[in-house]
């Protein structure tokens, strides 16, 4: 119901601007909100490199540490570390925001010699950082949730540790994980004043198209620094919104994704 | 039996309370709500706090988000005044000419504003078409300008930001161009400011009262008549890039806020205006 609400207001409210300028604005590659020009690709590309960076770094780096604490680490390690991913996961956006503008951006502009620390690199690794806790906790409870009487039959089999982790754990926790995954996708795309923070807000497709060290800017970012001035009614205002939309329903095709594994398991 | 009724009681008393001291609270107090511009902030949160130790019965809160917010704030009637850093733009003008009134404060100037590397290094110097040609792209480097080899880190600002208006209508010839050669865009001038200054090849639109050692302002103008943002050159109106910081009030405004406006424009007022590093009006 309230889905269908918050869809059916986020369309109602850009229409104007679907009305005015089609669906052919969603490839255009400039946005000027002044001369009517609301092209999405370059943000909905930025949105999408930052989404997949974190996800390419959180996920391998999220998984290992859950194999680790789940299998290797004595349980007061164990829940030591727990804790300790349960705390970072609670953590506001803003302050890793900020932590991003005095550690991160320095260090990418030392390292890379950047003219500016503020690219697409630096909200890629923000986000993985943030997304980092969710992957872990939840890969490592579904690696847990795995029976022991599976383990055990493996040891008898004969069979060592690192098969017995690629044959056994890991394709029974994989529905686990892969909702990890899912869930922290989603984070990750509607997160927006840390990204806002530190990926320089400039609309410009990354040239060539793998350079992560160009600033850029993500639908999030748009909004975050756009709602406030564009006046209700208008073109700018409608087409921010559809860049709610987008997200809106990026959210909605994952958690059915997320929702039609469920069901398989 | 007993305590089912508490807890069903509950949320009940305790949205009575809360009611209940709102309505007190609402009874003893005016409020005055102003938003806005981020150059004119200052200004108006020094005024306010002497302002509020005249008039402790008064509530005042002051808040940002740029000149494009103030007006759309005053629009929308969620705010008492409004505050923009530049003039209102022709379709604001049609919307609220007939409701609202745009009084001027403050004068100020944006200063073409250089990190301390380049200033150094002996940029100390740009004319307009310059300044122009970076913020187009068509100049990249610091050396073609007389500096080091080193590419140029060129800030822009949110399009509806009083200071970015101001720059690109005398810069670029208007208050929405363009600017193709921008590296990256901030919104607020401290956030434009902690960028100059943590770099050493930038350069950016700032007012007056945020240049500082590691911040500094380049004359502008050709060959020798170059001139600095400084209160003669713009008293004299040879420094070409200023503004008026204005308020803008809707016409129904209530005593409080009359009695506000008056105290901006004293003499009082407008020291206050100076205290904070902008240019009286009167």
């Amino acid at each position: 119901m309230t889905i269908v609400l918050v869809v059916g207001f986020l369309l109602q409210s850009s229409w104007p601007l679907l009305q005015q300028q089609g669906i052919a604005f969603v490839a255009g590659t400039e946005w000027y909100p002044f001369e009517s020009l609301y092209g999405m690709l370059p943000a909905l590309i930025g949105t999408l490199w930052a989404v997949a960076l974190a996800l390419l770094i959180a996920l391998p780096c999220g998984v290992a540490a859950a194999i680790l604490s789940a299998e290797l680490l004595s349980p007061r390690l164990r829940s030591t570390v727990r804790f300790g991913m349960e705390l970072l996961a609670g953590i506001p956006s803003v302050v890793y925001g900020l932590l991003g503008i005095w550690l991160l951006i320095p260090l990418l502009e030392s390292q890379f010699e950047l003219l500016t620390g503020r690219t697409l690199l630096a909200a890629g690794l923000l986000l993985a950082l943030m997304i980092l806790p969710t992957i872990m906790v939840f890969s490592e409870d579904a690696i847990s949730a795995v029976k022991q009487s599976q383990r055990e039959a493996a040891k008898n089999l004969g069979i060592g540790w690192d098969a017995t982790l690629w044959r056994v754990l890991l394709p029974q926790a994989w529905p686990g994980i892969r909702i990890a995954t899912l869930l922290s996708m989603g984070r990750a795309m509607g997160e927006t004043v840390a990204v806002m923070l530190v990926v320089g807000s400039i609309d410009r497709i990354p040239e060539p198209f793998y350079n992560l060290l160009q600033p850029a800017q993500t639908l999030t970012s748009r909004i975050g620094r756009e709602m406030a001035e564009a006046s209700v009614g208008s073109l700018h205002w409608a087409a921010l919104l559809f860049c709610g939309l987008i997200l809106a329903i990026l959210a909605m095709a994952i958690s059915l994704l997320t929702h039609r594994q469920r069901l398989v398991v | 039996m007993f305590w089912r009724g508490t807890f069903a009681l509950l949320p009940g008393v305790l949205l009575f309370c809360v009611w209940g001291a709102g309505s007190l609270y609402a009874a003893t107090t005016t409020t005055i709500k102003i938003a806005g511009s981020t150059t004119v902030l200052p200004i108006l949160a020094e005024a306010t706090k002497v302002y509020r130790i005249l008039h402790p019965e008064l509530t005042m809160t002051v808040s940002g988000g740029g000149s494009g917010v103030g007006v759309a704030s005053v629009e929308r009637g969620t705010i008492d005044i409004g505050m923009a850093s530049r003039p209102l733009s022709h379709s604001e003008a049609l919307r609220l000419n007939t409701t609202a009134d745009v009084i001027p404060v403050a004068r100020d100037v944006v200063a073409v504003a250089v990190s301390k590397a380049v200033y150094e290094s002996g940029v100390q110097r740009l004319s307009l078409s310059q300044i122009a040609a970076i913020y187009r792209g068509e100049i990249r480097n610091w050396q073609a300008l007389g500096g080091l080899d080193a590419p140029i880190l060129v800030i822009d600002k949110e399009a509806s930001r009083g200071t970015r208006h101001v720059f690109a209508s005398v810069v670029l010839g208007s208050p929405r161009a363009r600017a193709a050669g921008a590296t990256i865009i901030t919104g607020s001038n401290n956030e434009e400011q902690a960028v100059i200054a943590r770099s050493d090849q930038a350069i950016g639109m700032l007012s007056n009262a945020w240049l500082n050692d590691r911040v500094r302002a380049v004359a502008v103008g050709e060959g020798d008549s170059g001139s600095l943002p400084t209160a003669e050159n713009v008293a004299s109106g040879r420094y070409a890039i200023k503004r008026d910081l204005n308020i803008i009030v809707p016409k129904n405004r209530s005593a409080a806020v009359i009695a506000f406006v008056d105290f901006l424009r004293s003499e009082q007022g407008q020291t206050i205006v100076q205290a904070v590093g902008f240019h009286p009006v009167r």
